[in-house]
């Protein structure tokens, strides 16, 4: 291992990099950009109302009764208005499509005292999103029929062991996003960046110099660690910080940064992105192997990030996957680095938590092997 | 990779000078295909050796295999007195690849600088005058990829030669460069063999064959014939290299029978 040697594999990364303002828009400027719409979208979303009728259909008393009760319950309550316009099915059902409605809540024909069945319809184009205001329908449908019996309900306040319980679904996808843009720009980078090596007859020259394949896997990796370092501490300033700007003549007041709120230490988070970040670096050597065009590179995206993506808990527990899919998510980095960045951005981890080391240790695994990988590969090219 | 000892051709034979290019056996098979069929030869040092052939004669696979990127399917490749593959034995060997192996984004200082550095040659003033020797001395900061293809083929020139190399490998050096500077880069190469360096340079223009110290006429893997222009012009009873070429090939396809069919130029 000769030092000067790698200093020049690394010089030569960043001299590559510098000149190349495609690449470094895509390291620096496009996970911001993805990460201010998200948290745009997530931070207003919520307060969209949910727009209601009741329709009784039933004649009997029963119905009349449940039907006011409901009215008045719903009637005010914050994120939803109640449409009294409606009164019959059809036209409930016309507004749906229209989508001047978004749920109608239906007391059939032959609602009474025994046969207490309600209807809920949405339009059910979109299940996720109209799902959202039942709760709050039903809700009220307890206290209605409760009230009606003249019982007393309980109050129920929810609470969580880490982080706050109304911690905002920003505050938890945040961690998820600084590791999977880590992961996926520095594969993506050092794949096609090792792919013209080997295409552009570079490779071959630089085999017919005394520099070693460890030599070359390890400039490699502190070439792109420079940048995913960079990267990385961009995207956490952003994420956490947030830089209030006060309304200025025409423009209004906004915000720069998310002002995520964590627990544990930025410099945890950190060291964790950066394990996963030299993992990348050498699975985009190795995989540069089996391309023969940027394209090819490109084409495994499908197969090797949205696979991380899907399965490393961003956006269900791994616990809740089927049975036969969790030993796969257990061997991806992703799903270690999502964990970690959890356990210290929202429980407040810290380098003695046998979770976290846990984290950090299979990390680190997945990347040495990775490393040996292409090594291996850089060889097989070669020989 | 195992490095042996880089000094141990001085100690071989005081009396005649060791070989500084040596192959025994040399075969390397791909697949069914004998790209290198079993090559013998010995090219003692100070000399410029010149590699003819037809397109897929072997050449570029054999300079590879002196060169120590492929690994001999058997037999021996051998330089300075090391056998190849040695990492070690690299930093005394100069290698030209075929295509330019330079990297467009970076400068013209850029590539020198870094392929250089990785030989252990840092002497910024002797790099200059690499490329100074090149004509490249005035588009120092000009990137690899604006250079037309004569300018790209004498950085990969200047990057293969600037750590000062005793044996040189040019894997057809003068495609592409312009007939003014082609004599240029020959009377480089004859000044460097004049300094004691070996070099082996493959071509498939004949014209080039004269410029030679010695050739060696190669096809489907096997040497037909080596020796200096006079002796093979003598041998074959022509003037015309390109002519004694074809009756060499002759003269092997009547002696020996081609038993299996090889695959023609690729």
């Amino acid at each position: 291992m000769n030092p000067l040697r790698v200093a020049a594999v690394v010089r030569r990364i960043v001299a590559q990099f510098r000149r190349d303002p495609r690449s470094l828009a895509l390291l620096f400027v496009a996970p911001l950009a993805i990460i201010a719409l998200l948290g745009w979208v997530l931070s207003s979303s919520q307060s969209t109302n949910a727009r209601i009728a009741i329709v009784n259909e039933s004649t009997g008393p029963a119905g009349s009764v449940v039907a006011s009760r409901l009215e008045s319950a719903l009637d005010g309550q914050p994120g939803i208005v109640l449409d009294k316009s409606v009164s019959d099915i059809s036209t409930a059902r016309q507004m749906l499509k229209d989508k001047t409605l978004d749920l109608v809540v239906v007391l059939p024909a032959d609602f009474s005292v025994q046969n207490r069945k309600i209807v809920l319809t949405t339009l059910g184009l979109n299940p996720m999103a109209e799902a959202a205001s039942i709760p709050a329908i039903q809700k009220a449908l307890i206290g209605a029929v409760a009230d009606s019996a003249g019982a007393v309900l309980p109050t129920v306040e929810r609470s969580s062991i880490y982080g706050s319980p109304d911690a905002t679904q920003l505050d938890t996808l945040a961690p998820v996003v600084v590791g999977f843009f880590a992961y996926f720009f520095v594969f993506i980078l050092t794949g096609i960046s090792f792919l013209r090596e080997r295409i552009g007859g570079t490779l071959e020259r630089l085999m017919a110099t005394p520099v070693s394949r460890a030599e070359i896997v390890l400039g490699y990796s502190i070439g792109f660690g420079i940048f995913a370092t960079l990267q990385v501490a961009l995207v956490l300033a952003f994420v956490l910080g947030r830089l209030d700007i006060p309304a200025l003549g025409p423009v209004p007041a906004f915000a720069i940064g998310l002002g995520v709120r964590t627990i544990g230490n930025p410099l945890i988070a950190y060291l964790l992105v950066l394990v996963l970040g030299l993992g990348a670096v050498s699975l985009g050597i190795f995989l540069s192997t089996f391309a023969r065009t940027e394209l090819q590179i490109i084409q495994f995206i499908p197969i090797v990030i949205v696979p991380q993506g899907l399965l490393g808990g961003f956006f269900w527990p791994i616990e809740q996957l089927p049975t036969l899919l969790q030993p796969v998510a257990r061997i991806l980095p992703i799903t270690y680095a999502i964990d970690g960045l959890r356990q210290v951005m929202i429980a407040g981890a810290d380098l003695s938590t046998p979770q976290l080391q846990l984290d950090l240790g299979v990390l680190a695994g997945i990347a040495a092997v990775f490393v040996i990988l292409a090594a291996a590969t850089i060889r097989r090219e070669v020989a | 990779m195992t490095a042996s000892p880089p000094m141990a051709s001085s100690l071989a034979a005081p009396t005649a000078p060791a070989p500084a290019v040596e192959a025994v056996g040399l075969r390397k098979d791909f697949g069914p295909l004998h790209a290198v069929d079993g090559i013998d030869m010995s090219l003692p040092p100070g000399r410029i050796y010149g590699l003819l052939g037809p397109n897929g004669s072997g050449k570029t696979t054999l300079i590879r295999l002196l060169a120590g990127l492929a690994s001999a399917t058997s037999g021996k490749a051998r330089v300075l007195g090391v056998d190849m593959p040695s990492r070690a034995n690299l930093a005394r060997i100069g290698y030209m690849t075929q295509s330019d192996g330079i990297y467009p984004e970076l400068s013209v200082w850029e590539n020198l600088t870094f392929f250089a550095a990785l030989y252990g040659q840092t002497d910024k003033a002797d790099l200059r005058r690499s490329l100074e020797f090149v004509e490249l001395d005035t588009r120092t900061d000009t990137p690899a990829q604006n250079l037309s293809g004569g300018m790209r083929r004498r950085l990969s020139m200047a990057c293969a030669l600037a750590h000062h190399p005793s044996v040189i490998f040019l894997d057809e050096p003068t495609v592409g460069v312009d007939p003014a500077l082609r004599v240029q880069f020959w009377d480089h190469f004859h000044r460097l063999a004049a300094d004691g360096a070996t070099l082996l340079v493959s071509s498939h223009v004949m014209d080039e064959a004269d410029r030679c110290d010695k050739l060696l006429f190669i096809r489907d893997g096997h040497v037909l014939a080596q020796g200096t222009p006079a002796e093979l012009r003598k041998r074959a009873g022509t003037d015309n290299l390109e002519t004694a070429f074809l009756r060499f090939a002759t003269e092997s396809e009547t002696a020996s029978p081609v038993t299996e069919t090889q695959e023609p130029a690729r």
